[in-house]
C-alpha cells in the first residue's frame, strides 16, 4: 500500500505501508541511530505518540519475542524504516517483525530514504509529521498537521501509566521496598530493580503525595516516560513535597520532573539524543561512560547551578547538556540517560548505587 | 590527561613484507601512527623491512630504518637511537612478537625502553594460551574445553569428557597440518594415534569443536583512565571453521538481538579490562552456538589487526590513529573525531548501511594445493563494499574482488548454467552440495547454484551452517534475477523492455549493468544509456561514523540506489586516481603506495584528489589521504558513475597496477580524459603486433616470437623459433599460466590448459633465452625529458617472473657497454611512446645482446623500491608530470646512481599451501618483498635474506643437489662453503662433481632407497641450508619432498645457482663481520650531497 510522510516544512517521502495498519498518523518525527533494538524502542512507553525513524536500514533481522517488549504494546504513532527483511533468524525469535506490526496494528512506512530523512531532521530540527495511506494531497496533509498543532495535545502519560497502585508480588524480608512512579516505566528497568533486590510497587502518575508516602517505601523512582506531557505538571506538584523525605531516583523524563521539583528549568533541544552511543563524562575527570539516551528535552544547567545542595555529576560530552545530577543532602539522584542493563543479567551502576542508599538509610 | 612528557623518542616496529595473514593493513596502521605521534611532537624512529610502504617514506618518521626485523638488528637500532618507548601494536603479529623477544632477552630493560600501547603483561595474557584461559575463566567467560594428551588412552579420556565433535591438533606442526575432526569414538582413537605420530613432540590438543557456530567479532578500545568504547561488531558469514581472514564478513552483525548485542559488548569491555590494555585497542573473537546462544571466546588480539583495519574502514573511525594517541597517555575525550570534526573519539560509531568484506584467493597459482579453506588463512587480499542492504553490498563486494565476476552470478560466467540447473542430475546436485558443505573459494557461487537447483534455506543452512538470513537474501537475488530474465530480448539491438520499477529494484539489490545486460541480452552500454535516460542513477551516501546525526567534515562515500544525493562534488580543479583493488599475487601494496603518492602530489599542486578503491587494508582508503574517497568497486560502471557526478579534469590510470590500465580503453571510449601517457601508447605497449612494429622501427631486439590459437599453430611456431620456448596466454596478470617448454609433448599439454585461461585470446610463444640475465628499468618522463629511475639487475637468471626475482640496484655484473645499451633502448622507447609519467621495461641480456621482453607504460612493482634506493619520490614526480609539469622544473633530470647497494627480495606463501612444490618460474608466486641496504652487495643481499625470513647459518651442514647443467657452477659454491667450515651433503650425481674437485662430501641415498636420507636429516634439524635447483617441468619426486620439508622446517634454501652464489657470499659476510644499521635519511643525505657536487 502506497504511503506518504509529510513533514511540517512540506518535505515529503513516499514509500509503502507494511501490513499492520492504514490511515493517518500524526506525531513528532524523531530518529534513533541504534543498530538493534527495534522491538524495545517501539514498545518503550517513552516513545508514545512519536513517529519513530530507524536510521539502521534493515529491520526485522532477528525477529521478535515477547520477552523483549518493554511494555504491553507498541506506543509509537508510527514507524519509518528502510527495509523490512524478509526472514528473521535468531534462536530466541518467536515471530517476525511483520507479525508484531500486525498484532500492534502499527502503521509502518517502509522503503524510503531514511538517511535523507534523518539528515533533513538534523538540519531543520525535530518537527511534526503526518503519515498517510489515504491522502496524498500536500495541501490536505498540511492542513491536518496545522489542525493537530492547534489542538490541545493529548496526554500519553495517562495512557501508559498503571491505573492503580500495584505491588509486583509479595515483598520478602530481604527486599527493599521501592515505589516506582510509573510515567511509562520499561520492563527491563523493573527487572533490573528486582535483580538489585527491590520489591517494586508501581504507582500511577496521578498518585498524591499522601498515597506515595502511605506506601512506606524505602525509596522512590520517578520513571522514564513521554516528555513534555501536560500531566507532568501534576506529577511535579505531588513529588515536590517528597524531596528530602526519602531517596529518590529520577530517570530520563522522571529526571526532568525531579529537576523541576528542584527549581530547575527544562528546555527542548533542536534534535534531541536518540541512540545508544552517547558519551557522558564527569566534569572533574577524564573518565566517562557510553550511555543509551532517548530524550528531546534537557535540564538547563544554569538554572540548576542555583541550587547549592545539588551537583551536576555528568555532562554529555558532545553538547555539554546535563546528564546526571546528585544531591547527597536531599538523597536524590537524577539521570537523563537511560540506565540500561550493561549485559545479560547485569544491573546498571546507577540502580545499584540507588539501592545501596536505601540500605544505608534504613 | 595530557600526553606523556616523560617519553620523547618512540620506536615503532612495522610488520615487514606482505605475507598471507599480514598485508597492507599494517601500512595503514603504521602510517596513521607515525602521523599521530608527530602531531603530538614526539621524535619517531621506525623500522620496517618492507620498502613498498607509505610508512617507510622518509618524511613520515623522523628516522626510518629499512632493515631486517630481527632481534639483533632492532637491538642495534635501539642502542644507536636510544628510544624511551617502543610501540609494538601496529606491526601485526611480527611487531608484537619482536617486541616480546626484545623483552624476553632483556634488551628493553637494558636500554630502559618501555612498551607502550600494550604492556608486556597484556601481551602475555593474550598470547599465552594458559594465562589467557585462566583470565577468561576469572572473567566468567567460557573458552572451548580442551586438554593436552601425550598418549591415545589419555586422549580418549579427555575427548570423551568433552564430548563430540572434537578437534584434534597435533602440537608443533606447521599450518595446522595433521589436524582432524572426530565425530565418534572410533574416529577419535584413529586420529589420536595418527596425530600423535605427526607431532614431533608426541603431543596432541583435544578440543571441543565449535565448528559451524556463529563467529562474531568486536573491536574495542580503552584509554588510561578506563574509558572503553566499542567500535563495531562484525559477523562472519562463513561460520566457525573458516579463518576469519578467509571469511566473508558483514558489519555490523545482522542476526543478534539487542540483548545479545549488549551482552557481547559488555563481555568485550570486560575482556579488554582484564587483559589490561591501558591505551589501545583489541579485537575479540567469539563463537556462539546458534541453537542456544551459548558463547565461548576464541581469541583476543591486543593490537591493531586486519579486523581492526576493516572495522576502521567500515565505520570511519580511525582506530590506528586513536590507539596511538591513547598509547601516549591521551584519553578518548581528548582526541577529536576528525570525520565529524565536532565530536570526540569518546563515542561509539554507528552506521546506517551494511558493510561486506570478501576475500581474494589465488588457488590458481598453486594448482597442487587443496582447494578448500579452513582454519589456516589462505586469502591474499580482500575487498570491502558498502550498500544500504546486504544484497547490494554482496553484489558490489563480488565485483570488487576482480575475479571477472560482476555480481552474484548471472553475468555470463557461471560455471554451471541455468539450463543445467533446471533439471539437475544426481551427480550435479551432489557436486553442488559438496561445495556448499566444504568451505572453498567458490562457495559463494555454489550457494547460488544450490538455490537454483531447488535446495531450501534450511537445507543450505544444514550443509553450510551459513545463517538462513544470509541465504534468504541470496535467494531474493535469484528471484529478482528470474524476474528480470522475463524481459529478455531476442535480439541484442532491441530496446530494453524492463519496467522501470524492476530496474530500480534490481539496482537497489546491487545488480550491475553487466549482469542486467547479460540477463536482458543487450550491451552493457545500452543498459547504461537506458538508465541515464530514465534517471535511474546511483547516488552517493556518507560514511560519517554517526548515521547522519552530525554534519560530517571529512566523510567518505559509497554508491547506492536511493532518492537523495549526498555527494559533495565541488567546482574546483580535480583529478580521479584509480586504485588497485584487492591485493593479489602480482598486484599489491606497491601500487597502493603509488596511488597515495599521486594524491599527495595533487595536494601539493593545489588540485583536488578523488580516490576510487575498495581495499580496506590500504593507506589509499584512509579518510585523509585524498580529498574525497569513494569506496567503490573498480569496474567501468562504478567509475563512470563517479565521473558523471564529479566531472574531473581527468583520470590517472598508471598507478593502480593492471586494474586501471585494463579500464583505460573503455574509459577513453566513454570520453574520459586519461592523464599522462596516451591510451594509444598504452595500446602499443599492450598490443603484441603494434609493439613488435615499434621495436622494429627503433631497431631493437626482441626474442623470436609468434602467436597461435591451436596446438598445430603452436607446434609450427615453436619449431620455427626453436625450443625452449616461453608460452603464455595473452592478457594475463603476474605471469598467470606462463611456462617454459622444452619439447612438443609438454607444449601440447600446456596448450590444453592455457586455452582455458585465455578464452578468445591467442597463446603467445617466445624464444626462451636460457641463462640470460634479466634487467628491470623504471623510467619517468614528461613527454620531452626522460630520466631513468633505476636499472635493476635480477639475481636469478631469466625464466623467473620479475616479481619473484631478487634484484639489485645498481646493477652489479653488467658491463658499462651493456648498461649504455639498456639506457639507449629505454630512452628510445620512452620517446617513441611519448611517456608522460612512469614506464617500466624488462630486458634479457645474453651474449652481449640486449633483448626487450616487455614494456609497461605504468608504475611498476619496483617504483617504491627504486624511490627509496635513490631518494627520489618517483610516483609523486610522475603525477606532477602527468599534470603537465616539466621534470626540469621539478629538478629531476639525471639518473641517480647510488654508491650504496639495495637488494629487493621476494617473500613466498608456500607454507600456507602444504604439499605445493617450492620452485620459482615464469608464473609469479610471491606475496611481498623486502629490501636490504648496505654499502656493498654481499651485505645488502644478506640483509634482504634475513629480512625475508631466511635464518642463515654461520656453521653446520649444507645439502646440495643440482641439475646437470648446474653441476659445474655449484662446485665453486661448494668449495667456498667447505672453506667457511660447512659440512657438505649431496645427492650422488652432485657429489660426484664435487669429489672430482676434491671437495669432501657425504653422499645421501635417494629418498626411496635408504635411510637416513636427507628428509630424515632435515627432520632431525641436521641440515642448515639447502641448495636445490629444479630439473624440469615435472620435478622428480625427491625434489618435491625435499623442498616441501624445507618449508615445513623453515630451512634456508635457494633454487637457483645465482641465488646460491649470493647466499654463500652473504654468509661469508655474516661470519666475518657483524652487520651495521643505517637509516634511510642518512643514505639519502649522502646522495643529495653527491648530487650537489
Amino acid at each position: 500500500m502506497k504511503a506518504i510522510l509529510m513533514l511540517e516544512d512540506q518535505k515529503t517521502f513516499t514509500g509503502t505501508a507494511l501490513a499492520g495498519a492504514s490511515g493517518e498518523r500524526i506525531g513528532e518525527v524523531m530518529f534513533n541511530t541504534a543498530v538493534v533494538g527495534y522491538q524495545e524502542m517501539l514498545t518503550d512507553p517513552a516513545n508514545a505518540g512519536k513517529i519513530l525513524v530507524f536510521t539502521y536500514p534493515l529491520i526485522g533481522n532477528y525477529g521478535i519475542a515477547p520477552k523483549f517488549s518493554e511494555s504491553k504494546k507498541a506506543w509509537v504513532q508510527a514507524a519509518v524504516i528502510k527495509e523490512q527483511t524478509r526472514i528473521y533468524s535468531n534462536w530466541q525469535a518467536t515471530g517476525s517483525f511483520d507479525d508484531f506490526v500486525k498484532e500492534n496494528k502499527l502503521l509502518v512506512l517502509a522503503g524510503i530514504d531514511t538517511r535523507a530523512l534523518a539528515v533533513h531532521l538534523r538540519q531543520k530540527g525535530q518537527m511534526l509529521g503526518i503519515i498517510s495511506t489515504t491522502s496524498f494531497d500536500p495541501k490536505e496533509l498540511s492542513r491536518k498537521l496545522e489542525n493537530f498543532r492547534r489542538k490541545p495535545a493529548q496526554s500519553f502519560v495517562a495512557q501508559v501509566s498503571v491505573e492503580h497502585i500495584r505491588p509486583l508480588g509479595k515483598p520478602s524480608a530481604r527486599q527493599k521496598k521501592v515505589a516506582v512512579l510509573d510515567l511509562g516505566v520499561t520492563q527491563s528497568f523493573i527487572r533490573q530493580l528486582e535483580a538489585a533486590g527491590a520489591h517494586v510497587t508501581l504507582v500511577p502518575y496521578n498518585a498524591s503525595t499522601k498515597d506515595i508516602l502511605g506506601l512506606k517505601a524505602h525509596g522512590l523512582v520517578i520513571s522514564d516516560g513521554p516528555e513534555q506531557d501536560q500531566n507532568l505538571r501534576l506529577v511535579e506538584q505531588n513529588v515536590k513535597p517528597l524531596v528530602g523525605k526519602l531517596p529518590i531516583l529520577g530517570v530520563s523524563c522522571g529526571f526532568q520532573v525531579l529537576a523541576e521539583c528542584l527549581g530547575a528549568k527544562v528546555f527542548k533541544m533542536r534534535l534531541g539524543h536518540h541512540g545508544v552511543n552517547y558519551p557522558i563524562h564527569d566534569p572533574a575527570s577524564y573518565k566517562g561512560e557510553i550511555t543509551v539516551q532517548n530524550h528531546s528535552f534537557v535540564v538547563d544547567a544554569d538554572s540548576l547551578a542555583k541550587r547549592k545542595d545539588t551537583k551536576i555529576t555528568a555532562y554529555n560530552l558532545n553538547d555539554r547538556t546535563v546528564e546526571e545530577i546528585e544531591s547527597r543532602k536531599l538523597r536524590v539522584t537524577g539521570v537523563q540517560y537511560s540506565p540500561v542493563s550493561p549485559g545479560l543479567g547485569e544491573i546498571n551502576p546507577v540502580i545499584l548505587k540507588f539501592m545501596k542508599t536505601l540500605k544505608r538509610r534504613n | 590527561m595530557p600526553r606523556r612528557r616523560d617519553i620523547k623518542k618512540i620506536l615503532m616496529i612495522g610488520s615487514g613484507p606482505i605475507v598471507i595473514g599480514q598485508a597492507c593493513e599494517f601500512d595503514y596502521s603504521g602510517s596513521q601512527a607515525c602521523k599521530a605521534l608527530r602531531e603530538e611532537g614526539y621524535f619517531t624512529i621506525l623500522v620496517n623491512s618492507n620498502p613498498a610502504t607509505i610508512m617507510t617514506d622518509p618524511g613520515l618518521a623522523n628516522v626510518t630504518y629499512i632493515e631486517p626485523l630481527s632481534v639483533d638488528v632492532v637491538t642495534k637500532i635501539i642502542a644507536k637511537e636510544r628510544p624511551d618507548a617502543i610501540l609494538p601494536t601496529l606491526g601485526g603479529q611480527t611487531g608484537l612478537n619482536l617486541a616480546f623477544f626484545l623483552m624476553k632477552e632483556g634488551i628493553l630493560k637494558k636500554y630502559g625502553v618501555e612498551s607502550i600501547g600494550a604492556s608486556v603483561s597484556a601481551i602475555s595474557c593474550a598470547e599465552d594460551r594458559e594465562l589467557f584461559k585462566k583470565a577468561m575463566q576469572e572473567t566468567g567467560i567460557d573458552v572451548p574445553k580442551s586438554g593436552i594428551a601425550t598418549g591415545v588412552e589419555e586422549g580418549m579420556k579427555i575427548g570423551l569428557g568433552i564430548g563430540f565433535p572434537l578437534i584434534l591438533r597435533p602440537a608443533y606442526t606447521l599450518g595446522g597440518s595433521g589436524g582432524s575432526i572426530a565425530y565418534n569414538k572410533e574416529e577419535l582413537e584413529k586420529f589420536l594415534s595418527k596425530g600423535l605420530e605427526t607431532s614431533p613432540v608426541h603431543q596432541i590438543l583435544v578440543e571441543q569443536s565449535v565448528l559451524g557456530w556463529k563467529e562474531v567479532e568486536f573491536e574495542v578500545m580503552r584509554d588510561c583512565v578506563d574509558n572503553v568504547i566499542m567500535i563495531t561488531s562484525m559477523e562472519n558469514v562463513d561460520p566457525m571453521g573458516v579463518h576469519t581472514g578467509d571469511s566473508m564478513v558483514v558489519a555490523p552483525a545482522q542476526t543478534l538481538t539487542a540483548e545479545e548485542y549488549a551482552n557481547f559488548v559488555n563481555l568485550s569491555k570486560k575482556i579488554i579490562r582484564r587483559v589490561g590494555i591501558t591505551g589501545g585497542g583489541a579485537n575479540i573473537q567469539f563463537a556462539q552456538n546458534p541453537d542456544n546462544g551459548h558463547i565461548v571466546i576464541i581469541e583476543v588480539n591486543p593490537r591493531l589487526s586486519r579486523s581492526s583495519a576493516l572495522a576502521s574502514k567500515a565505520t570511519g573511525f580511525p582506530i590506528a590513529r586513536v590507539a596511538t594517541k591513547l598509547a601516549v597517555g591521551l584519553t578518548l575525550p581528548e582526541v577529536m573525531n576528525q570525520i565529524t570534526g565536532k565530536t570526540t573519539s569518546f563515542f561509539e560509531p554507528t552506521v546506517d548501511y551494511c558493510v561486506f568484506k570478501i576475500c581474494r584467493f589465488t588457488f590458481e597459482k598453486f594448482p597442487n594445493a587443496e582447494r578448500v579453506i579452513k582454519t589456516s588463512m589462505k586469502a591474499v587480499g580482500e575487498a570491502m563494499s558498502i550498500g544500504r542492504n546486504f544484497r547490494e553490498a554482496l553484489q558490489k563486494g563480488i565485483r570488487s574482488t576482480e575475479i571477472s565476476r560482476y555480481g552474484f552470478g548471472c553475468d555470463g560466467k557461471d560455471a554451471i548454467t541455468d539450463e543445467m540447473l533446471k533439471n539437475p542430475g544426481a551427480d550435479l546436485v551432489k557436486e553442488i552440495k559438496d561445495r556448499v558443505r566444504v568451505p572453498n573459494d567458490e562457495r559463494i557461487f555454489y550457494l547460488r547454484y544450490a538455490i537454483k537447483a531447488g535446495l531450501s534455506n534450511d537445507e543450505i543452512y544444514e550443509l553450510s551452517r551459513i545463517d538462513r538470513w544470509f541465504v534468504d537474501n541470496m535467494r531474493q537475488l535469484v528471484e529478482t534475477e528470474d524476474e528480470i530474465r522475463k524481459y529478455r530480448n531476442n535480439r541484442t539491438d532491441e530496446a530494453i523492455k524492463l519496467p522501470l520499477e524492476l530496474l530500480s529494484k534490481a539496482k537497489e539489490d546491487g545488480f550491475s549493468d553487466r549482469q542486467l545486460a547479460y540477463l536482458l541480452n543487450v550491451k552493457e552500454d545500452t543498459v547504461r544509456e537506458h538508465r541515464k535516460k530514465n534517471n535511474t542513477r546511483a547516488v552517493y551516501k556518507l560514511v560519517d561514523t554517526c548515521a547522519g546525526e552530525f554534519n560530517a567534515k571529512q566523510p567518505y562515500f559509497y554508491s547506492t540506489q536511493e532518492s537523495h544525493e549526498e555527494g559533495r562534488p565541488t567546482k574546483n580543479k580535480k583529478v580521479v586516481i584509480l586504485g588497485g583493488g584487492p591485493n593479489r599475487i602480482g598486484q599489491g601494496i606497491e601500487f597502493d603506495y603509488c596511488c597515495c603518492h599521486a594524491a599527495y602530489a595533487l595536494k601539493e599542486e593545489g588540485i583536488e584528489s578523488i580516490m576510487i578503491n575498495c581495499n580496506p587494508e590500504t593507506v589509499s582508503t584512509d579518510y585523509d589521504t585524498s580529498d574525497r574517497l569513494y569506496f567503490e568497486p573498480l569496474t567501468i560502471e562504478d567509475i563512470l558513475n563517479i565521473i558523471d557526478l564529479e566531472k574531473p579534469m581527468g583520470v590517472i590510470v598508471q598507478f593502480g597496477g593492471q586494474t586501471p590500465i585494463n579500464l583505460a580503453v573503455s574509459l577513453r571510449k566513454a570520453g574520459v580524459n586519461i592523464l599522462g601517457t596516451t591510451a594509444d601508447s598504452i595500446d602499443i605497449a599492450e598490443d603484441r603486433k603494434r609493439f613488435k612494429e615499434m621495436l622494429h622501427k627503433l631497431d631493437l631486439l626482441q626474442p623470436d616470437n609468434g602467436t597461435a590459437f591451436t596446438f598445430e599453430e603452436a607446434k609450427e611456431a615453436a619449431k620455427k623459433i626453436g625450443y625452449p620456448v616461453l608460452v603464455r596466454p595473452s592478457y594475463v596478470l603476474g605471469g598467470r599460466a606462463m611456462e617454459i617448454v622444452y619439447d612438443e609433448s609438454v607444449l601440447e599439454r600446456f596448450i590444453t590448459e592455457a586455452a582455458k585461461v585465455s578464452g578468445e585470446h591467442p597463446i603467445l610463444i617466445d624464444k626462451f633465452l636460457e641463462d640470460a640475465i634479466e634487467v628491470d628499468v623504471d623510467l619517468i618522463g614528461d613527454g620531452q625529458t626522460f630520466v631513468i629511475g633505476g636499472i635493476m639487475e635480477h639475481i636469478e637468471e631469466a625464466g623467473i617472473h620479475s616479481g619473484d626475482s631478487a634484484m639489485v640496484l645498481p646493477a652489479y655484473t653488467l658491463s658499462p657497454e651493456i648498461l649504455s645499451k639498456v639506457r639507449e633502448a629505454t630512452y628510445k622507447m620512452a620517446r617513441e611512446l611519448s611517456v608522460v609519467g612512469l614506464m617500466n621495461v624488462q630486458y634479457a641480456v645474453k651474449d652481449e645482446k640486449v633483448y626487450v621482453l616487455e614494456v609497461n607504460p605504468r608504475a611498476s612493482r619496483t617504483v617504491p623500491f627504486v624511490s627509496k634506493a635513490i631518494g627520489v619520490p618517483l610516483a609523486k614526480l610522475a603525477t606532477k608530470a602527468v599534470l603537465g609539469k616539466k621534470l626540469k622544473d621539478l629538478g629531476f633530470t639525471q639518473e641517480v646512481i647510488p654508491e650504496h647497494v639495495s637488494v629487493k627480495e621476494s617473500v613466498f606463501p608456500f607454507n600456507r599451501f602444504p604439499g605445493v612444490d617450492v620452485i620459482l618460474g615464469p608464473e609469479m608466486k610471491s606475496t611481498g618483498e623486502v629490501m636490504g641496504m648496505d654499502k656493498d652487495f654481499a651485505r645488502a643481499y644478506i640483509k634482504s635474506q634475513i629480512a625475508a625470513g631466511q635464518r642463515l647459518p654461520k656453521k653446520g651442514n649444507v645439502f646440495v643437489s643440482v641439475r646437470d647443467r648446474d653441476k659445474r657452477a655449484v662446485v665453486f659454491i661448494a668449495k667456498k662453503l667447505h672453506d667457511l667450515g660447512f659440512h657438505l651433503f649431496a645427492s650422488s650425481g652432485t657429489a660426484a662433481a664435487m669429489e672430482k674437485n676434491s671437495i669432501p662430501v657425504k653422499v645421501l641415498p635417494k629418498v626411496a632407497e635408504g635411510r637416513p636420507n636427507v628428509l630424515d636429516l632435515m627432520k632431525d634439524g641436521k641440515i642448515q641450508l639447502v641448495i636445490n635447483t629444479p630439473s624440469g617441468r615435472i620435478p622428480r619426486q625427491d625434489e618435491v619432498k625435499i623442498r616441501s620439508h624445507v618449508v615445513l622446517y623453515n630451512i634456508p634454501y635457494t633454487t637457483t645457482i645465482s641465488g646460491a652464489q649470493a647466499t654463500v657470499n652473504g654468509i661469508e659476510m655474516l661470519i666475518k663481520k657483524e652487520l651495521e644499521v643505517k637509516s634511510l635519511q642518512e643514505y639519502h643525505k649522502k646522495l643529495k650531497g653527491k648530487n650537489q657536487k
